[in-house]
């Protein structure tokens, strides 16, 4: 949570105050980004470029309640231009290796903690047929654990179209791993 | 199915668990205040400017006070320079300049010739006039001689109503007969 005086002292152009907002939501933009781009490298650049965009538009943040949401909309725009290009890239081609990898960690007991190039692989691996609402809906609400009325503020979605995207999300992650597992 | 649906929710789980770590955020910190640095806010150099000029207070509202003072006192200055100009640039169309460029000695001499010269300014206002000492003081000789008859002749029509009477016939017929342009 941001507080007001935070917020405030960055409008006045104190970029000494600016990095404890960099500090404090850089972590929570990494997570999402490295989410929907599955790539650490570009994630550490959409942060960059969310930080830089939170810092010309600080003027239009109206509460600091809203400012969690406004912050995770820019990041999410961010990686959509990210994905778009990324589609003119040719497309990633996954061997069995990566249904291994999936099928020992379910089938490993207690808490599972992946590293960072394996959450990668799985990550892309399972959202790669997803389109990007789908995949932002489904990182959104099912690994970051946001609740939908904040899914709402940050896609710009309505209500509906968050729940329809989440259900085609899981519908499509499940019959993949019906398939091959 | 219902393996399925436990299949989900383990690697959902197993996602969940393994949040991407933001490595070394300071990069990132250092990064983005330098990019802000380099491209700066609109209207930054006008807070930089006020800063390093009223830097030194530190009570806010003293600060704000002595901006405001600073505003009011240029804003009069730069309208008395430019009233003053004005004024100047006034002055220097109603120039007259004398024949052999000496101004004559007696100011009143010199008020009756700027009289004159303004009765003549309506006709010349956008030219440079050229007239000799002499020539001046001929005009203004048959000048205060013809205002001297003018007076007389009016004087003379007011005592005579039948002659006021039939100048003014004579006025209106010719204006009359007077045709449209």
């Amino acid at each position: 949570m941001i507080e007001k005086e935070l917020i405030d002292e960055c409008r006045k152009g104190d970029l000494h105050n600016f990095r404890k907002v960099v500090e404090k939501t850089s972590p929570m933009v990494f997570s999402i980004a490295f989410r929907m781009l599955g790539d650490k490298d570009v994630a550490r650049d959409v942060v960059q470029d969310t930080m830089v965009t939170i810092w010309q538009k600080m003027n239009r943040i109206k509460t600091p309640d809203s400012f969690k949401s406004w912050v995770c909309r820019i990041a999410v725009n961010k990686c959509y231009d990210q994905l778009r290009k990324k589609k003119h890239l040719p497309e990633q081609r996954y061997d069995d290796q990566t249904w291994e990898l999936i099928s020992n960690h379910i089938s490993e007991d207690g808490i599972t903690e992946l590293e960072s190039q394996e959450n990668a692989r799985i990550l892309n691996f399972l959202t790669d047929k997803l389109s990007n609402k789908q995949k932002a809906v489904f990182i959104l609400s099912e690994l970051e654990e946001m609740p939908a009325d904040e899914i709402v503020r940050v896609t710009g979605m309505k209500r509906s179209s968050v729940k329809a995207n989440l259900h085609y999300a899981r519908k499509n992650i499940q019959t993949l791993l019906q398939k091959y597992l | 199915m219902a393996t399925d649906n436990n299949n989900y929710k383990r690697i959902i789980e197993i996602l969940r668990n393994s949040r991407p770590e933001l490595i070394r955020p300071e990069e990132i910190e250092d990064e983005v205040i330098k990019r802000i640095i380099r491209q700066k806010r609109p209207g930054e150099t006008v807070t930089a400017l006020i800063a390093s000029l009223f830097g030194w207070v530190y009570v806010s509202w003293v600060r704000r006070s002595l901006i405001g003072a600073v505003t009011l006192l240029v804003a009069i200055f730069i309208y008395q320079q430019a009233s003053i100009l004005k004024q100047v640039n006034n002055l220097s169309k109603k120039t007259v300049i004398m024949g052999n460029g000496q101004l004559p000695a007696s100011s009143s001499e010199f008020d009756k010739k700027l009289t004159l010269y303004k009765i003549s300014a309506g006709f010349y206002s956008d030219r440079e006039i050229q007239i000799s000492e002499k020539r001046l003081e001929e005009l203004l000789i048959s000048y205060q001689d013809l205002q001297g008859k003018y007076k007389d002749l009016v004087r003379i029509i007011e005592e005579n109503p039948e002659l006021k009477k039939y100048i003014e016939n004579k006025l209106n017929e010719k204006r009359n007969t007077k045709p449209d342009l």
